[in-house]
This record gives structure tokens, sequence and C-alpha cells, in this order.
């Protein structure tokens, strides 16, 4: 058994290392690994998330400007051509980056490499394509996002926690306007290669990085934006909604690198359970009556993490029992040890390393990599290795002293208030 | 496709194209406009341009706010001169220098756009 996990370990740990290799290549930060995919993919990764942003809604704007008309081709042109080679171009938002990606076939990285980075160098930003196209998507997906609680929930605790910085949200709150000029500014601000990284996924990472020196090599080095370090404050708010699922979010933050024990008491907590039909062993799940889902939620950053749970459910009364023993488990997490510590240790060490599954996590954790985070699997494992008792209780009672981030949201007339669940 | 399109069909870039020639139409066309009385009404150039087409009508869509505003202000004082059987006063007539085309280049890219849309739709594939 023991035996077992160590060699467990130790190839997860041979993984990390294989796609350790980030190089400078015209100042652009380029990593590659090839595990032998049928397909392709490559990432632009600008350090240009919902926090840097100098107007709130800029961050989505350019996310939403991505592959329109350039220099080089139009809007439709980019389209076309994608799909004449069989590719998928996507865009994704999150609060520290944006990312522009490109999946293809292998050997068409050329042309894919090019689309996105004739956007990085040489987009026209016009006018009407941000009235004809970005600002209704835009809409559109803010509406989609803010109408699903659990993401209210989650941006108004961002908000609450951080208040500038990571708490300015990836979405465009209703009535916000952004120019084009200010999309145009902050795109020059943030496409600099400081602040980029090339990441590419079932390619040779020569191939990429020859690719990389032609089509970015001219690019301009002004200064990156920069954000001030993440404070966390911490709060409570209300909002009222009808027709979804009464959801409470109770959160707390730290500021720092994410650390061990965090990850730990996030484990030790998730309800969800390892074998399907069956309750898990958290503390929080015998206290969770029948049709309510609670979710632990940890969002680490790279100066700051969020963590907390999620409670949903059609009424109240199971809402607010489920709450209580949420809180309940929170308070109690401190006196976590022996065998249930080392429980939570393994589960947090199996998180950590089946996050690397699958391409969209595996290139978040080179985009990381790639932009000096010293988060590596090899790192996580080893630090979760060294989470004892003693410095898990220190952790967890100084966290938990924390003041929370509490938000209600629908019938809030019915719903706990902060301090009736204990907080 | 020139003379179907938006703009209809002009002869200016050939003209524009021999220096000597333009030199000797430029008085004869200032002469015209002068001549074609849109001016005094305080119209500009672009303000006949027929805008009952598709293409017409997105690129009126492009115009910022402050152009759109004047357009329709100048439509007003046209009809409103129309109905007085009268031209503006001279003081109001447009001035050679404001009678710029300000749709024209709106209207010229939605037609590039179209057309590139049309080679796409039409493309013939061939192996390398």
């Amino acid at each position: 058994m023991l035996a077992s996990r160590s060699s467990a370990a130790r190839s997860a740990s041979r993984l990390a290392r294989n796609f350790a290799t980030v190089v400078d290549t015209a100042g652009v930060k380029v990593a590659a690994v090839d595990n032998g995919e049928p397909t392709s993919a490559v990432t632009f990764l600008v350090k240009a998330g919902s926090r840097f942003e100098s107007k709130p809604g800029v961050a989505h704007a350019l996310k939403g400007f991505a592959f329109k008309s350039t220099e080089k081709r139009s809007f439709l042109g980019t389209i076309r051509e994608a799909e004449l080679y069989g590719g998928v171009l996507s865009t994704s938002l999150t609060r520290e980056h944006l990312a522009f990606t490109a999946e293809f076939l292998r050997g068409d990285e050329p042309l894919f490499v090019d689309i996105i980075s004739s956007f990085i160098k040489s987009a026209k930003y016009t006018r009407h394509e941000l009235d004809e196209y970005v600002v209704p998507v835009c809409e559109a997906e803010s509406t989609t996002a803010f109408s699903n609680p659990a993401i209210r929930a989650l941006d108004l605790a961002h908000l609450l926690a951080f208040r500038t910085g990571l708490g300015a949200s990836p979405f465009t709150s209703p009535g916000t306007h952004v120019s084009v000029e200010d999309v145009k500014a902050y795109a020059q601000n943030v496409f600099t290669p400081g602040n980029l990284a090339v990441l590419g996924t079932g390619i040779d990472a020569a191939t990429l990085q020859k690719l990389v020196e032609q089509s970015l090599g001219s690019l301009s080095s002004a200064s990156a934006p920069t954000s001030s370090p993440s404070s966390y404050f911490g709060g409570e708010t209300r909002i009222e909604a009808h027709g979804a699922p009464e959801t409470i979010f109770i959160g707390l933050g730290t500021t720092g690198a994410p650390s061990a024990e965090l990850a730990v008491l996030s484990a030790h907590l998730d309800p969800t359970p390892s074998v399907k039909w069956s309750k898990g062993t958290s503390p929080i799940a015998a206290g969770v009556p029948e049709g309510i889902s609670v979710k632990t939620v940890l969002l680490p950053y790279s100066d700051a993490a969020l963590y907390g749970i999620l409670i949903q459910g059609e009424s109240t009364e199971g809402v607010k029992a489920a709450s209580k023993a949420a809180v309940a488990a929170l308070k109690a997490s401190g006196d976590l040890k022996g065998d249930d510590l080392k429980k939570a240790v393994a589960k947090a060490k199996f998180a950590a390393a089946s996050a690397l599954d699958g391409r969209d996590n595996l290139v978040f954790a080179l985009g990381a990599q790639a932009f000096g985070s010293p988060a590596s699997l090899d790192s996580t494992i080893s630090n979760l290795d060294k989470v004892n008792a003693s410095a898990f209780s220190k952790a967890a009672t100084s966290f938990v002293k924390a003041k929370p981030t509490y938000v209600a949201i629908g019938d809030i007339k019915r719903l706990p208030y902060a301090d009736e669940l204990g907080l | 496709m020139v003379l179907s399109g938006p703009l209809g069909p002009s002869l200016a870039p050939a003209i524009l194209k021999t220096r000597g020639l333009y030199r000797w139409m430029k008085p004869i066309a200032d002469w015209y406009a002068n001549l074609a009385g849109y001016r005094k009404v305080g119209y500009k150039y672009d303000d006949l341009l027929v805008e009952e087409r598709e293409d017409v009508q997105r690129a009126l869509t492009r115009l910022t706010p402050r152009e759109a505003y004047d357009r329709q202000f100048r439509l007003k004082q046209a009809s409103h001169c129309s109905v007085l059987h009268d031209v503006l006063p001279k003081e109001k007539w447009t001035k050679p220098e404001e009678d710029v085309r300000y749709l024209k280049p709106h209207v010229e890219n939605v037609e590039k756009e179209a057309l590139e849309r049309r080679a796409w739709d039409n493309m013939v594939l061939s192996k390398k």
C-alpha cells in the first residue's frame, strides 16, 4: 500500500519534470509538452485578467475582441481559415489571466500561431466590431453568468473579500460602458513580452519556439500593468433572487501564496463522496439534509486565496441546516489529527495531481510555471507531505479567526444571517 | 460590381491617377458640385447617397453618434427648405471644405466585407 503510493508520487513528479522547461524566446516565455496527443493546442496566456483592468469591463471586452480583424486578416477570414484547417479557437478570462487558445491537427501550427500572434500584434479594434459583435456577446455572457446564483455568489464574495484587484469581476456588470480607445489602451499595456506566455501541448517545444520567435519577435516592450497586492477584508451581503436555488456562500480568505494547509482543509471538509451514491466521510456530509448540495470551493491566486463552502438547495430550512453543519465543521477543523489528517492529506495530494489531467488544466499549470509561480506539482506534493497536526491546527485556527465573507442569494427574508450561523 | 455597388459608377479613380487630367478636371468638378445645388440646402454629398440598400444601412450604423445626429439635422433642414420652396441663407450653405465624404469609407468597408464573404462562400478547394 505504502510502496504503491510512493511510486505514484514518483511518477507524478516525473511528469512534472517533463514539462518544466520554460524558455525565453524574444522575451516571451515559451513552454511546451508533448505527450503524443493526436492534436496540438497552443495557448497564449496573458497576465491581463480582470484584476489588472484599468476600467471595469475592459478585460472582458478585450476577450470579446479576440480573433476579430487584424492587419493581416479580417474577422471572417480568421474564422473561415480556422474552419478550413479544422481548428478550434477559444478564449477564456479569469481574474488573473486572459487566454487565447487554438486547438488543431498536428502540422497546422504555423497558421494557428500566426492567427493568435497577429491578433496580439496588430488587432484593429474597430468601433463597429465593438458595437456589432463584442458588446452584445459580452452582455449575453454576463447575463447568463449572473443568472446562475453560484457564479453570482462567488463574484460578490470576491468583491467583499478583496474589494479592489481580485475583487474586479471578469464579467461586465450591466450599465458599464467601454470604448474602443479603452480597449486599445489596455491591449497595448498588457500585450508586452514579459506579460505573455506561450504554452503548447502536443507540440514540439523547438517548433513552437521558432514560430513564436518569427511572429512575436518585434513585440514592443512597454511596462506591464501592475495590480496592488491583495489584502483580505471579508463582509456580508444579501441579494434577493427568485426562480433559482437558494444559495449561501461562506468564505474565508488569506493573502500570500496559497498554502498546503488550506488545500488539506479543503480536502477534509469536501463532502463529495469518493464512491457514487454514498455519503462522504467529511464532517459536513452527516449534517446535510436531503436535496441540498454542498460544495467546497478553493480558489488559489498568485498572492491570495479564497476558500469557501457553497450551499445550494430549494428549501431555505434545508440550506440553513446545512450551513450550520458547515460552519460547525469549519470551526472544529483545527482539531484534525491522526488518520483523519492523513486521509485529508492523501485526498489533497490526489486533487493536486489529478488537477494536471486534461489539456486545460495542464496548460494552466504550465502557465503558472511560466509566470514564475513556485507551485509545481513536485513542490505541492512535498509541501502536502510536510503538513502535520500541529502546523495544520495552527493554520486552521488562525484561518477560521479571520472575518468571514458571507453571501446569501435567494429568499433573503428567510435565509439565515451570518451571526445566526455562529460565524 | 462597380455599376451595381452602393456608390454607383465613377470615373474619379481613373482621373485621379493622371495629375494633368486631375488639374484640368478639378475646376469643372467644383463648378458642377456647386451647380448641383445640394450645398445650398445644407447637404453634404454623402447625404445624397442612395440609402435604401442593406449595405448602406449597415454603413449608417457605423457613424459616430455625432455624425449620425448631424446627418439627421441636415436631412431635416433640407426637407424644411423643400417645404418652403426656398434655399438657405447664403451663410448657411455647405462650404466646399465642409463637404467631406463622411459615409464613403464605411460604405466601402461594408462592400469589401460583403465581397470577401462572397469570395469565401464560393471558394474552390484544391490539393497542393
